[in-house]
Formats: structure tokens, sequence, C-alpha cells
């Protein structure tokens, strides 16, 4: 059967600390600086079954991970690493909490499990709030990402062929940042006309939405001018 | 009175033929309105060439206009004129989520360069046989590529025995997408046939010129945007033009800064011009052109713009559309009031000089030698005396004061301190760039619609100032979505902008028209100068910053040693000159701190100029009043 015909209904905690992994499972997950990131942990110590990974390295290719003492490292343009990973972890299920984790890495580990059908839930702990810049310029609004380390395709999903530009039509799933938008669209150049940026509903927020239109004001001014084009689309 | 219909028909227009910048975002239309400008004849020889020019220069549309595609398009989408041409052009833009693929821990770099290099190949050798695939849909009679050449190309790309064009059309296809699959998992160094670099090309059209229809014909591999091929990868396509022999050439269009490696694969092996490719940077050779080309581009497009108001579209002259102002009747405009005027004649008549020259005088003149007396500490009655003794002496004086003190006039003033109108103010705000140029007149065009006014209409000094200050606005805030530097390089322009209008604004005691600065260097920190290197650099690649060539150094590379301007198309937005004139001196410490202490360090660069840093903002400017307060 496929994936998608198999869905895994969100399970939405109000508070971190309610959250308990299933027993003799195993839970992948990343190191942040964020406060938010270590308290997803306060369960480790009461459940010594579960088998933690923690991705200590988040490079552009590889990764490293540790398991108790042992630390290895993967590659992530390695369809037989990322199998092997898995298998390695011997366990019934397994979560992958992606708080902590770059989309480089997070992608390549979640297509490996699908594909090698380990018994997977992803976690992901929204922040209470984020701050606000103390520069703010129109597409920095809050204090988020340092800086863009540029654009490349995930790991294991790079496509090296020229498609006809009639046959694309580019989705940008929008967040708060608009200065990604704008790079996005200056880098990849899609056909103008065929550009849908999505805006998720409801936010974490009332009032996040809002946000991601204001961070996104001037890409989405230069893409669609006189015209105002905004459908609600039910993604249920 | 214009209809809403009306209004809505002509905003569509102009949208259409002005607002679609992008040459990638107009598709085929973009060949309808292409103009050539006067370098084009530079780029037809069989010579490869580097076009170089700022974003929105019109790169891509030149050598999208190269591209058979173009070409077709450009003589009237006619089959019958496709054998005659001189040369066929196969484009190929060079795309960061496709290159930045071919690079990581799990090869070593010798091996990456030749896994690049059989990617190119692939990749010009699968447009080249679509290209013949074209032509052989248009002229299906004429001798096919033949069996014994297809087998080669194939062969040298390490592919199967492909015998036809078809086959090896195909054949290309599939080795790409399994090319594809082998990057996706490369690190498990799964085998993967490679070929040497630009041998199948030199086979392909080796094999295509011998066909009678292309015998003496041109081909032109058209590279766009070389500046996002990584450097490795700039060194493989060096060595493919440096030898690429007679069969087919290069024509590549980079940003300025953007072609990084100069060297063939052979690190003692530059490139040089003119001896290996013909230099061509747009804004020199578009400079004295310019004005000229912007006109033709402009004319022809308001042209097209058609409205019930006028019988005759074909006569519509952008110039006449957009008036010019001199300094004196913009003094009178920027003093509408005549509280300047009245504050000039009282001061004068103190003096009890009643001369009838002096009377007659434009408002400017007169508050130049009331500001002169003021800033020398001279008696008023002793300069206007002096005034009347040595006119042409004061002539020049007034000459080269009364621009700058236009900014001056309206100083801490609510609403417009500064007019920026006039086609010929908007070519110097453009600097050699089109899509700069297209974004003011439509800007222009859609508030004068907005103000109820016929496209007949000259449009205001008003709404050209406005139009200029919205577009300067839209390019600040576009800047930070243009490179990995964005976020800094609009902290760099929002710190100098704040200087150039702050000094602008104060003239008094110092230097006029300051709108030029040369970099320090830091003393014994080579870290800060590599950095500050740096972010010159892409504020130069990406147009936030200006270059000057008057005092060119020997290395292009040495981006310390240039003189550079803030972009004139910001002039407006922070209200300073947009005029070349004189320089100031920045430390190379306080380039970095714009960007990470702004406000202490404006501050600290405005002392250095005896000026005080607390200058009410613009209105234009108060979105960013909390990032100029910030002690960050």
């Amino acid at each position: 059967m496929q994936i998608r015909d198999q869905p895994l209904l969100t399970e939405v905690f109000s508070d971190p600390a309610l959250f308990r992994p299933k027993d003799e499972s195993a839970y992948v997950c990343g190191l942040s600086s964020e406060h938010r990131v270590p308290r997803v942990h306060n369960w480790e110590s009461s459940l010594p079954g579960v088998l933690v990974v923690r991705v200590l390295d988040q490079s552009t290719n590889e990764i490293t991970v540790s398991i108790g003492d042992k630390t290895s490292k993967i590659f992530l343009r390695s369809s037989s690493h990322l199998a092997n990973f898995w298998k390695s972890l011997n366990r019934s299920s397994a979560y992958l909490d992606i708080t902590g984790l770059s989309h480089h890495v997070w992608a390549p580990l979640l297509k490996s499990a699908l594909s090698q059908s380990v018994k997977l839930a992803v976690v992901y702990m929204e922040p209470m709030e984020y701050r606000f810049s103390i520069t703010p310029t129109e597409g920095e609004i809050f204090d988020l990402s340092e800086r863009i380390t540029g654009i490349a395709p995930l790991p294991g999903f790079a496509s090296l062929r020229d498609f006809d530009g009639d046959n694309i039509c580019f989705i940008p799933l929008l967040g708060f940042e608009g200065t990604r938008l704008a790079y996005l669209l200056e880098q990849v150049q899609p056909p103008g006309k065929k550009i849908v940026p999505v805006i998720g509903l409801p936010g974490f927020r009332l009032e996040y939405p809002f946000f991601t239109y204001l961070g996104n004001q001037s890409a989405l001014a230069t893409m669609y001018r006189f015209s105002v084009n905004v459908t609600f689309s039910d993604g249920g | 009175m214009i209809s809403p219909e009306e209004k809505r028909n002509i905003q569509e227009q102009l949208s259409q033929l002005f607002g679609s910048y992008k040459a990638e975002w107009l598709k085929e239309q973009m060949f309808d309105l292409f103009t050539e400008p006067s370098y084009f004849p530079e780029l037809l020889t069989a010579r490869p060439c580097l076009l170089i020019g700022g974003r929105g220069t019109g790169k891509t549309t030149v050598l999208k206009s190269l591209s058979y595609e173009g070409q077709f398009v450009l003589r009237g989408r006619d089959p019958k004129t496709i054998p005659a041409w001189k040369y066929y052009g196969i484009y190929y833009r060079v795309n960061t989520n496709r290159v930045t693929a071919f690079q990581g821990p799990e090869l070593a770099p010798e091996r990456w360069i030749r896994v690049f290099a059989h990617y190119f190949n692939l990749l010009i050798c699968d447009a080249t046989l679509r290209f013949l695939e074209w032509y052989y849909l248009h002229f299906p009679t004429s001798p096919p590529l033949p069996d014994v050449a297809c087998t080669n190309v194939a062969k040298s790309l390490n592919l199967s025995d492909f015998k036809t064009l078809r086959e090896l059309g195909d054949g290309v296809e599939s080795a790409l997408i399994e090319f594809e699959a082998y990057i996706n998992n490369v690190a498990d160094n799964p085998k993967v046939p490679l070929s040497i670099q630009g041998s199948p090309l030199d086979i392909l059209f080796e094999g295509i010129t011998n066909l009678p229809p292309f015998k003496g014909k041109h081909f032109f591999v058209l590279i766009d945007e070389y500046e996002n091929f990584e450097d490795y990868q700039q060194q493989v396509i060096n060595t493919l033009i440096k030898h690429c022999g007679q069969l087919y050439t290069f024509k590549i269009g980079v940003k300025e800064l953007g072609w990084r490696r100069r060297t063939t694969l052979n690190e003692n092996e530059q490139l040089i011009s003119p001896a290996d490719y013909v230099r061509v940077p747009v804004m020199e050779k578009l400079e004295s052109a310019f004005e000229e080309f912007a006109l033709k581009v402009c004319n022809d497009r308001i042209s097209r713009v058609s409205s019930g108001q006028e019988s005759n579209a074909k006569t519509r002259d952008i110039q006449t559309l957009l008036p010019n102002l001199s300094d004196e009747q913009e003094a009178e405009l920027l003093d509408h009031t005549g509280v300047i005027q009245r504050n000039c004649i009282e001061q004068i008549g103190v003096t009890g000089i009643h001369s009838p020259e002096i009377q007659e005088m434009a408002t400017l003149e007169k508050f130049f030698l009331c500001f002169w007396a003021n800033d020398h500490s001279k008696p008023l009655q002793e300069v206007l005396t002096d005034r009347l003794a040595n006119p042409s002496e004061w002539k020049m004086r007034y000459g080269n004061y009364k621009h700058a003190l236009l900014f001056a006039l309206r100083r801490g003033k609510a609403g417009i301190r500064k007019h920026y109108a006039g086609w010929n103010v908007f070519t110097q705000l453009a600097c050699c760039n089109i899509r700069y140029i297209l974004e003011l007149v439509e800007q222009s065009l859609l508030l004068h619609l907005h103000s109820e006014k016929s496209i007949t209409e000259p449009v205001s000094y008003v709404n050209q100032t406005l139009a200029a200050q919205a577009v300067g606005k839209k390019n600040l805030s576009e800047l930070e979505g243009l490179s990995v530097h964005g976020a800094q390089l609009t902290k760099l322009l929002l710190g100098l902008g704040r200087v150039f209008q702050t000094l602008a604004a104060d003239p008094s005691g110092h230097t006029p028209e300051v709108t030029q600065f040369h970099v320090l260097d830091a003393e014994g920190s080579l870290e800060t100068n590599a950095d500050v290197n740096k972010l010159l650099t892409a504020a130069v690649m990406h147009l936030a910053l200006i270059r000057l060539t008057g005092n060119k150094p020997q290395d292009e590379a040495d981006t310390r040693e240039y003189d550079y301007m803030v972009h004139p198309i910001f002039s407006a937005f922070f209200v300073f000159s947009y005029r070349r004139k004189r320089k100031m001196l920045i430390g190379a410490d306080d380039i970095l701190a714009l960007v990470s202490r702004p406000k202490a360090t404006i501050r600290r660069i405005l002392e250095k100029q005896n000026r005080l840093g607390d200058e009410p903002l613009p209105e234009q400017l108060r979105f960013f009043e909390q990032f100029y307060n910030a002690d960050s």
C-alpha cells in the first residue's frame, strides 16, 4: 500500500512534558542551541528502554550520530548508509524529532525510513513565541536565521535535468522570513505565472499568518503586482 | 478625467510592457520587445565573449536573443530564414540548485572535476541534439547526422552504441536520469560511465558542421549566470573556453566580480583578454549610449500602450512625459510657501544694497549668497559687493554649490525634501541598468494614472519623485533576497544611505556633494580587510554599490583599491545626490560595523565629517526608525 494511503494522524500535546515515546522505540533527534530542544528529553532517564540517537553534527552531506558512547558518520547521499542506520537501531518503531534537525538532514532520513518500511512518527515542538529582531528590516521581522547559507538540493533529492518551463509549477511554503522566498525566486527563476505560494492556516498563534504576509510582502508584491489572488484551500 | 476601466486597462498594459522586468518572466514576449544594444555586433564573432554586467543590465535578454529559439522569434518565426542564419546559439542557464550538487566529502576534488565535466558534456549534447530535432522538424528532408557521428558521440559519452539521432537523443536523456541517480547516491560509489571533458562536444559539433546546411556556420554555447558555478566548475568551463577550437565557441553572461576563477584546470594557464576572449562590460559599453538605448526601449514600449485618449500612440515620447526641472525651478518648487525667498529678501534688504542684478536673481542664488556669508562668517553686505564686482568668479562658485544646496532648502521638513524628476535624471539614477529605467518609468506612469491624469499629459515632478523613492525602496527590500549576503547588504546600504543623506542635508562648512567613498585598510587586521573585501564584492555584484573605474587599479580583484558610491537608484529614497562628485574616507572597520552596530557607527562616521547624527529621518525612511535607533 502507498504511504499516502496510510495516514498517521497528528497527536498534539499542549505541554511537552506530557509527551512520552513508546518504550523500546528509537528516538532520533538533533542538538540545537534553542532552549526548546533539550526539554524534549525530560523523559530520557525514566524511559531507559528508548534508544536515543543524537545527531551531533549536521554537515551538508554527512552527519555524525551518537548512540550511547558510540559515534558514527552517515553519508546523506547514500541509500545504503541510511538504510543500514535504520536497520542498526533494531527497534520496532522509531521517532524522528525534526525540531533540531535541518531540512537537509531530516528529509533524507525520512525518505530512507519510509523506503525501509520503518514504523516512524515525526515529532516537532513548536515554539511558544519568536524573538523580534532588534534591527528589523522588511523581510526580517523576527530574530531567526543568522544568514542564508545558499541553495542546494536536499541530499538524495537532486534533480539535474532541465524541464520545460510550461510543465513546471513552483510551490513555496512560506515562513516568516521573506528573504528566503526572495532568494529562492532569484535563484530558481520559476516561470512568473506558475508560482503558488502557500501560507499555512491556522498559525501556531492566531497572528502568525499575518506576519508571514508581512515578511514576504516584497516578494509577493513583485510576483502579483495588481492582482490579489488568495484562495483558501482545505488541506483535509 | 480618465474612466476606471480605461485606467485599469492602461495599468495592465504598463505592467506587461514595463513591469515584467525579468527576461525570464517575459518568455517569448521578450523577443518582441527586444532592442539591440550597441555592443551586440561584438558578440556575433566566432570568438568567446564575456558579457559582464549587473542584475538588470540585459545580459539574459541578449544571450537568449542569440539562441536559436530567440533568433526564430526575432526573425518573424519564418522557417525559411533558418538556413540563412550565420550562427545558431544553444542557451544554458547555470542553475545553482543543480551545480551545488557536485561537491562534498564523498569524492576527492579531482573526481568531482571529472564528474562535473561529464555532466556538462551530457547537458550541452542534450541541448544541441534538441536543436537538431527542432531543425529537422522544419526541414525533414535535410541530410541527417550520419550514423557514424551518432555512434562516435555515444562512444565518447561512454554510452551504448546508438546509431541514429533519435536513439542518441533518447540515450543522452536516459543517461542524464541515470546520472541523477548516481549523484543522489554518490557516497555508495556506484559505477558511472564518464567522458573526457569537451570530447563529445567536439565530435558532435564536427558532425554537425560537416552537414551541408551548417557548413561555415558558427555555433555558440550561451552560458548565463556564470557566477553560479562553483570555483572549480568555472575552471572546468574556462578550460573549454580556452581550447574549444573552431567548431563552436562560448558566449558567457556573468555579474560583475562573478568570474572568480580566471585560470583553466591548469593553475598556470590564465584566460586573457583579448587573446582568449572578448570582454564586453555592459556598463562601460553602454555608458555614452545608454540614454539613447533606454529611450529607444521605452519609446518602443510606451507606443504599444493603447488608450482611447489618443489617436496616434506611436508619437508618444518618454522624454516629453517626464519633464526635467532646472535647479532654480526646483528651488522655487521646494519653497512653494515662499518662506525662503522672503527670508533672503529680508536679509539682503538689511544690507542696504538694492542692486537690480541681485533683486532679479533666482531664489536659489539669493539663498546661496546668504548661505555663503553665513558659512564663511562674513557680513552679507561684503559678499554681495564682491558678487557684483566679480560676477564670473561667483557664477562658478554658485555653479559648484547650487545643486548641493537644494538638499538643504527643506532640511528636516516633512514631505518631499528634494525632487528627482526628468528623463535625464532617471537615466542617471538607473546608471546603465535597463531594468531600473523600466521600473522608474512604470512607477511614474502608474502614480500619474492614480492621480487621475491622462497618459498624454506630462507626469508631475512630485509623482516622478515619489516613483523614484518607491523604486529605491523596492530595490532595497529586494536586496535581502539576492544573495547569501543579502541581510548584510541591506544593513550596509541602510547605514551608508543614512550617512550620505545627513551629509547632503547639512552642507554648511563642508565640501558640497560628497557622494563617494574610499575604504581605508584596517591596520594590521588581515581578517577585517578580507571580510570587507567579501562584503564590498557582494555589494557591487548585487548593485548596492557601484565601483568607480576612474582610479582603476591593475588588479581588478583588488576590491579595496576602488572608490565606491551607493548605487544612484537609492538616492531618491535616502535623499542624496545621484551625481558622481566628491569622496570621503571610511575605515574598513566602520564598513563592517555599519552592519553589526549601525547606530553607533553612523554617528562615528558623521562625527568624523563634523556632522551630528541627529538629523530627522525623511518620511520614507521612518519605516526603518527602529533599525536606526537600535543599540545592537
